[in-house]
């Protein structure tokens, strides 16, 4: 037994993109975007350079693509993809590293679905594939409108699924306790992801 | 202990060399823990104690998930887990929150005395005695409840001390049974309580009888120190028979209410007002047609998310329809849309409890598979109630659909008849801010949705079972 290093780990260096090359590389990650989250997991990691260098060098130099969840002109959550250095391993860290990417905000400019200052506090994954993220305390006790309360919580909960393998379903917690919502959904249980909330 | 080579940090050498001292110190203690075999050394940091040593202590399995990096301390069919860097923990499928955080250090975990106790409880042992020479034992001894009833504003409640665990809570008519993991006791006489004609104690469960004009109005956990509460209310009177509406009767729900505004437009109009201004509207055209409707809350107040489902569930409504308006970080966002019940299997579970938690049902296996037929007839007649008022407002001049779709909403989760949630518009959006605050457009809003109810409510349903016998 070879316990894994706890807590988060540090932040991924983000590649900057290049133009008509990385537009290229979202192509395939756009057409496998549904099937990132409906089979958790699915983050698709492809070598930025042909591996030119021993192994471990190669490793550090590719990148992965995750999918990320904002707010589309709609109000329904839209798909971003956001390149990041090479993922870890652990679900917890690999958590903590798409939470950072989300609640750094949109890089398109799209509307951000978190509508306080919030910062993750803890992480915590069960052996059946749920995840237990306890954010910081909410400034309100609600979040006025079903669309801005979907999008925050859907936006964490897809996002999540969309690139942590092995997670099915994420519970928001807020200051080390349990909610049981935030106007209208039932937060009292694991959430699994919502498409109906995304557009097509 | 080891010797402590302070000579490259000469300059501090005296602080350091002590603090260094004392940090290998605490590395290198241990402390005698006894057990029933006998008295075992633990590893001990400091304060804090080697938790999968004392786990294991306990005859638990104790594994390592890399991909969760949590570790699971299994004992027959119990089992806790938990993540170093972490105060939280799942046992029995309940999150736990730990007195303190659990710290990795080599290949053990190390945690409090006090969280080391926390973690051990939920396989059934128990670790006391003073924390240089700790005592783990099997739980042997129950826990005792005390009961006491305070009297509010809000109604009588009957506070449940001296366990933190969290029961499931069933009531009926006249009794409120609280089921409890483990063997409990009472550790004081039964408060004397008008409101209360008695208790059953079971060997892990308490059944309180109430007096004939009360019932249980909810039941919640409170924290610090951890308490369990079940209010009670006035028992609605049961309508005589010859008073009952005739056909059925439909319970609209305006959103919001009291100091609860909901969503606000950008000149301040509260959502709260609008959905009560059309809610209305509803409830007298269906009356109109020879359709009994109820509201949840008649004027400007704040009622509780569970208490409007337990007005449809206590009035065997045919149907419940909540109404929205909505908001969203896009400004530019407009359109009406409606929602129901997800299928997702732990909304399934959660629909299942709530009904359960509402009548009063048992858990037996009949009961359960019952519960199932119905929750899939509600499911399917919920989406032709959804699908029904989409359709009836997209033909609304002005209003861009939005379409149908779901969502685990509480107000939905503890209905147990077809029910849906309907957005009429957006009151972040300017434009449509002003439509829906026009008197006009919200007579329009409620025709159709009360034509929708209508349809839904006279169209011959294909949706198989109805709710098992006792269901309300």
């Amino acid at each position: 037994m070879t316990p894994t290093p706890a807590g988060p780990q540090p932040k991924a260096r983000r590649l900057a993109p290049s133009g008509l090359a990385t537009g290229l590389r979202w192509l395939p990650v756009a057409l496998v975007f549904g099937l990132a989250v409906a089979a958790p997991g699915c983050a698709r990691r492809r070598p930025s350079a042909p591996p030119a260098m021993p192994t471990a060098v190669v490793a550090s130099q590719e990148t992965t693509t995750l999918v990320l969840f904002f707010v589309g002109e709609h109000g329904l959550l839209r798909r971003e993809p956001r390149e990041v250095a090479e993922l870890p391993s652990g679900t917890q860290a690999r958590v903590h590293l798409v939470l950072d990417e989300l609640l750094g905000g949109s890089h398109s400019g799209l509307a951000s679905p978190i509508p306080w200052a919030v910062s993750v506090q803890t992480v915590f994954a069960d052996r059946k594939g749920q995840v237990f993220v306890d954010f910081s305390s909410p400034s309100q006790p609600s979040i006025a409108g079903t669309s801005a309360e979907l999008a925050f919580v859907y936006s964490i909960v897809n996002s999540v699924v969309a690139n942590c393998p092995g997670v099915v379903g994420v519970q928001l917690l807020f200051g080390g306790k349990e909610i049981s919502t935030l106007g209208n959904l039932d937060l009292r249980r694991p959430l699994a992801p919502n498409l109906d909330v995304v557009e097509p | 202990m080891k010797a402590c080579r302070c000579s490259v940090l000469s300059t501090f050498s005296v602080p350091l060399c002590l603090v260094a001292t004392l940090l290998v110190a605490a590395a290198a203690t241990a402390v005698p823990v006894t057990t029933p075999e006998g008295s075992v050394e633990v590893a001990a940091r400091g304060d804090l104690l080697d938790v999968l040593a004392l786990l294991r202590l306990t005859g638990a399995e104790v594994g390592f998930a890399p991909a969760a990096g949590s570790f699971t301390a299994t004992l027959a069919d119990l089992e806790v887990q938990f993540t170093p860097g972490s105060s939280l923990a799942v046992a029995g499928g309940r999150l736990l929150d730990l007195p303190g955080p659990l710290r990795q250090m080599g290949d053990s975990v190390f945690g409090s005395f006090a969280t080391a106790a926390a973690l051990v409880a939920p396989l059934g042992w128990s670790l006391g005695g003073p924390p240089a020479a700790p005592v783990l034992s099997k739980t042997t001894a129950r826990e005792r409840l005390i009961l006491t009833v305070v009297r509010a504003e809000s109604g009588v409640m009957v506070v449940v001390s001296g366990t933190a665990r969290r029961p499931r809570v069933s009531s009926s008519a006249s009794a409120v049974t609280l089921q409890f993991t483990a063997p409990i006791e009472l550790g004081a006489a039964l408060p004397l309580a008008d409101e209360l004609r008695g208790a059953e104690l079971g060997e892990d469960s308490i059944t309180l009888r109430l007096a004939p004009d009360q019932e249980m109005a909810s039941s919640y956990p409170l924290e610090d120190p951890p308490r369990f509460v079940i209010r009670l209310q006035k028992a609605q009177p049961v309508v005589p028979m010859v008073q009952q509406p005739q056909g059925p009767v439909i319970v609209l729900d305006p959103g919001h209410g009291g100091e609860d505004l909901g969503a606000q437009s950008p000149t301040g109009a509260a959502e709260k007002d609008i959905v009560l201004a059309v809610a209305r509207g509803v409830a007298a055209r269906l009356q109109v047609a020879g359709i009994t409707a109820r509201l949840t809350r008649e004027r400007d107040e704040l009622v509780g998310l569970a208490e409007r489902t337990a007005v449809a569930n206590r009035l065997q409504a045919a149907a419940f329809v909540s109404i929205h308006v909505n908001a969203s970080p896009a400004r530019s966002a407009r359109g009406a849309e409606t929602y129901y019940m997800s299928a997702d299997p732990s909304d399934t579970q959660a629909a299942q409890s709530a009904a359960r938690e509402n009548v009063g049902a048992s858990e037996d296996a009949l009961q359960l598979i019952l519960w199932d037929l119905a929750y899939v007839a509600n499911l399917n007649s919920s989406a032709r109630l959804a699908h029904t008022i989409q359709e009836r407002l997209n033909a609304l001049q002005g209003i861009k659909d939005r379409g149908v779709r779901q969502a685990p909403f509480v107000v939905l989760t503890g209905a147990t008849m077809p029910s849906a949630l309907v957005e009429l518009g957006f009151i972040s959006n300017p434009e449509e801010a002003n439509r829906l605050q026009d008197a006009t457009v919200q007579d329009q809003l409620a025709s159709v949705l009360a034509e929708a109810i209508a349809e839904f409510v006279r169209t011959p349903s294909l949706d198989i079972a109805s709710p098992p016998a006792g269901t309300p």
